[in-house]
């Protein structure tokens, strides 16, 4: 699978592979009508089928694991290329996970969690952040852990060399000849500019701690201070890792994972029904598929909760979309209740135009109701009252068409006319995504409230998919950044989330629960944006 | 018959060449470049040039094609753009995995297929000639992709005993392999047997109403005898090259097969190359294809040859 692909596959727009997902549509079909039903072709005609939810479990089994035995995962390789380096954009994501840590992780409640560093703090102004980091941790090879450790990775994800994808989100603000390390257990870091909420940013999991100098063998070695140590990887192909005794959280509850990778989603599923995988990683399975797995006696369905965010960017310097009043029309047209229950049969949660998660801390509801007289009314001001355009969908995403298809009827009663138009799976986000004015795309939640809206929605940043510029909304940013009274800073976030509502290109209908494949004997399976408990899952009877 | 051989390896060679080009303008009319894929959308547009200075991809489409055939006739394929290993002991790992599959499917599909077509000619209109060819002919317009997932519904999953995914990578014994070859081969052997076992029934169809079977029956041969010494020769003839293009078909056209069970095969090579953009891998397995493809026509028409005393005496004797 192609590295851009790959770097989609968990980062931004996920999917590992093109052409899995071009089988997918087709076969999944095939074994939906096989098996007498087809949610998923249902929704695509935008008639939502009776309470369908009923028949996928919305949690997986419950009870604890037995200790010991060897979990084993199908994950998309994310590229020919892969490599265990955490910092660059062709790393084997499900390793990152089990091999390291991070300085800090999202906890489950959204906020900035401890990991390596126990405590961090600002100074008054926010431009210089101490971290305090844990004391009694070995890295896989037996060395203790210690700042300088802390400090090279920064150094390694700011180096260009490296090409991390989130360099260009740290670079503003770190310079990496500034680090300091006063004592083995103290990192500083001077920023550029002041910023409160400079920890979130270092959640991304590009941010995995390697050993000092190790930037010319981690990418092979995989030595961390993770749950568990390599034992073998190939890109693209099969791995193992075991768990490690000395880990400073204690040991995992396993004692060893298998990684397979499997490109083709059919195949994945098809492999965790015949029982020779545990858990498919990075699958969002449809609906169709996902009723003939919780229908296995081997296998059921655990979900991610709204795990990703749909959108139809609209590119705002294109027309008719330069137009806010256009923009505005194409909002205030749909119903998100309508596409949620149409393309995901309710499994997630209405958008309402929002891209920041209603389980993130500094979430905030301001969106207007949907109101298609409204719409009418804006487009005839802005002189489009018969609006056509084209929305660009593909198999890429087995919720693309649907979604559209689904906008499709619910804008029309508003007199927008969509045509929905199917472009290769394979090349869509090098030649379609950010360069039609209107097409479908999702991101993967996870990402803080600052990291979101800087990266996908400030003027100029490179992920802006809808090439918005707004000054009063930059401003709103830069204010939040400064912000050290942690009230005030998540009013401006507040602040800044409806402009985008009011005014951004963004459509954002549905936040949506990944639909996760698992064994049944899998025990204490939990995820939440990018974070995976590999310290506690197990299995049953193992 | 030597002048006739010469002509056919001389075209053989024009085909190859012409394939080539064409595979070649082909790739370049896929929309993105290797670079844009490898370096993906955090990109500066100097870094991708520069990655495309680093790959050649910079110099004209010709002088990139020039150098490639000049190579690949030294048997050099290059590197691959996005692994940078050699392009030729890939693929040859990979080659020898559907070579694998290739076998088992040919020995099911052509045995297999060949005895049901020349029973079902012999039964001609009675109900084991319907049974036959209902069966084939549904095989034959059903996608080989839903053949297999209902062989994994009923092998893998109902009854649990074969695998239905390949969990190893390219490096896979054929230890480690042969239990997984089972369900592909059987799922092109049922979409390729369709058409052998229709051919195979018409030619004996028509091979048995020919005045020589009637000589030789009033001759008071046995039916058996009959069959065997004087109608299935004659029979095979058409189907042998039926049995060419399926078997040329096989080596290029296992993508779909393979996909779905995962098994890390050369149609899985080429589909993950043509989604990376990897033309050095692309087009040698485009070459490859064709000399395959070419090759098993070439055996097709000596082995008519062989079979054909009107085409065996035509250029001159031949033993």
């Amino acid at each position: 699978m192609s590295p851009f692909q790959t770097e989609t596959s968990h980062r931004t727009a996920p999917a590992a592979a093109g052409l899995p997902r071009r089988s997918l549509l087709t076969t999944a079909a095939a074994i939906g009508g096989a098996l007498g039903g087809s949610a998923l072709l249902s929704g695509c005609s935008g008639a939502a089928s009776a309470s369908p939810t009923r028949a996928v479990p919305t949690h997986g089994p419950a009870g604890r694991p037995d200790r010991g035995g060897t979990l084993r995962i199908a994950r998309p390789p994310a590229s020919d290329a892969e490599t265990l380096d955490p910092a660059s954009a062709l790393s084997a994501y499900e390793y990152l996970g089990a091999l390291y840590n991070r300085l800090v992780r999202i906890g489950p409640d959204g906020t900035v969690a401890p990991d390596l560093a126990e405590s961090w703090e600002p100074d008054a102004k926010a431009t210089t952040w101490t971290f305090r980091l844990r004391r009694g941790v070995t890295f896989h090879d037996g060395r203790a852990f210690t700042s300088a450790d802390a400090a090279y990775t920064l150094r390694h994800i700011l180096d260009t060399a490296t090409a991390s994808p989130q360099a260009p989100v740290l670079s503003p603000l770190v310079d990496p000849k500034r680090l300091r390390t006063p004592d083995a257990h103290t990192l500083v870091v001077p920023l550029k500019s002041p910023h409160a909420e400079f920890p979130s940013l270092l959640t991304h999991y590009n941010c995995y701690v390697v050993p000092d100098g190790s930037a010319r063998s981690i990418g092979r070695t995989g030595i961390g201070t993770g749950p568990f140590r390599l034992e073998s990887f190939a890109a693209a192909g099969p791995g193992r890792v075991t768990a490690y005794p000395d880990h400073w959280a204690g040991r995992p509850v396993l004692d060893a994972i298998d990684f397979y990778s499997v490109a083709d989603m059919q195949a994945r599923s098809n492999a965790l029904l015949a029982g020779q995988v545990d858990l498919l990683s990075q699958t969002n399975l449809d609906f169709a598929t996902a009723r003939v797995i919780a229908a296995s006696d081997r296998a059921t369905i655990a979900r991610a909760e709204n795990a990703q965010w749909y959108v139809l960017p609209m590119l705002t310097t294109e027309k008719p979309f330069t137009d806010v009043r256009v923009r505005q029309a194409m909002k205030l047209a749909y119903d998100p209740e309508h596409i949620l229950k149409a393309a995901l049969q309710g499994a997630g949660t209405a958008g309402w135009d929002n891209p920041v998660p209603p389980n993130d801390p500094t979430h905030t509801a301001a969106h207007p109701a949907h109101d298609p007289e409204q719409a009418r009314h804006l487009l005839k001001k802005a002189g489009h009252e018969r609006l056509a355009v084209d929305l660009y969908t593909s198999s890429y995403d087995p919720i693309f068409t649907p979604m559209a298809l689904a906008y499709q009827e619910s804008a029309g009663r508003a007199g927008i006319r969509i045509r929905v138009k199917t472009a290769a799976a394979d090349s869509y986000y090098t030649q379609i995504w950010m360069k039609k004015p209107l097409m479908a795309t999702y991101w993967y939640t996870g990402r803080p409230v600052d990291q979101l809206l800087n990266q996908v929605f400030r003027g100029g940043s490179s992920y802006n998919e809808t090439a918005w510029s707004d000054k009063e909304f930059d401003a709103l940013l830069d204010r939040a950044r400064r912000e050290t009274d942690a009230g005030r800073r998540r009013e401006l976030y507040g602040q800044a989330q409806t402009l985008v509502i009011e005014r951004g290109g963004a459509i954002t209908p549905m936040f949506a629960d990944r639909l996760v494949g698992i064994s049944r004997k899998v025990r204490g399976y939990a995820e939440h944006g990018f974070e995976f408990d590999y310290l506690r899952i197990g299995l049953k009877g193992a | 018959m030597l002048t006739f051989l010469v002509r056919r390896v001389v075209s053989a060679l024009g085909t190859l060449l012409l394939s080539s080009v064409l595979v070649f303008l082909a790739v370049q009319a896929l929309p993105g470049d290797v670079a844009t894929q490898v370096l993906g959308r955090d990109a500066t547009p100097d870094a991708v040039a520069a990655l495309r200075k680093q790959m050649g991809l910079d110099q004209p489409a010709w002088e990139r094609y020039g150098h490639w055939i000049s190579g690949a006739l030294h048997g050099d394929f290059g590197t691959s753009l996005v692994t940078t290993k050699p392009v030729g002991g890939e693929v040859a790992q990979y080659l020898g995995n559907s070579a694998l599959i290739a076998v088992v499917t040919i020995l099911f599909a052509v045995t297999g297929s060949l005895v049901l077509g020349i029973v079902a000619g012999l039964y001609r209109d009675r109900w084991p000639d319907h049974l036959i060819s209902t069966v084939s002919l549904v095989g034959m317009s059903v996608p080989e992709f839903v053949v297999a997932t209902v062989l994994v519904l009923a092998f893998s999953v109902t009854v649990p005993v074969l695998p239905a995914v390949v969990l190893y990578g390219p490096g896979a014994g054929t230890g480690q392999l042969l239990p997984a070859v089972w369900l592909p081969a059987a799922s092109l052997a049922i979409v390729m047997a369709a058409y052998i076992v229709r051919m195979a029934r018409t030619s004996v169809i028509d091979v048995m109403a020919s005045e020589y079977v009637t000589t030789a029956r009033l001759k008071g041969l046995s039916t058996w005898r009959v069959v065997t010494r004087h109608a299935l020769p004659s029979a095979l003839l058409p189907t042998l090259h039926v049995i060419a293009l399926n078997v040329a078909w096989l080596v290029g056209g296992v993508a779909v097969v393979e996909n779905v069970f995962n098994y890390p095969g050369i149609g899985k090579l080429m589909l993950s190359s043509v989604q990376n953009r990897d033309l050095p891998v692309i087009q040698a397995i485009a070459l490859i294809s064709a000399v395959v493809y070419v090759l098993c026509n070439l055996a097709a028409d000596l082995g008519s040859m062989a079979l054909n005393p009107k085409l065996r005496t035509r250029g001159g004797r031949i033993r």
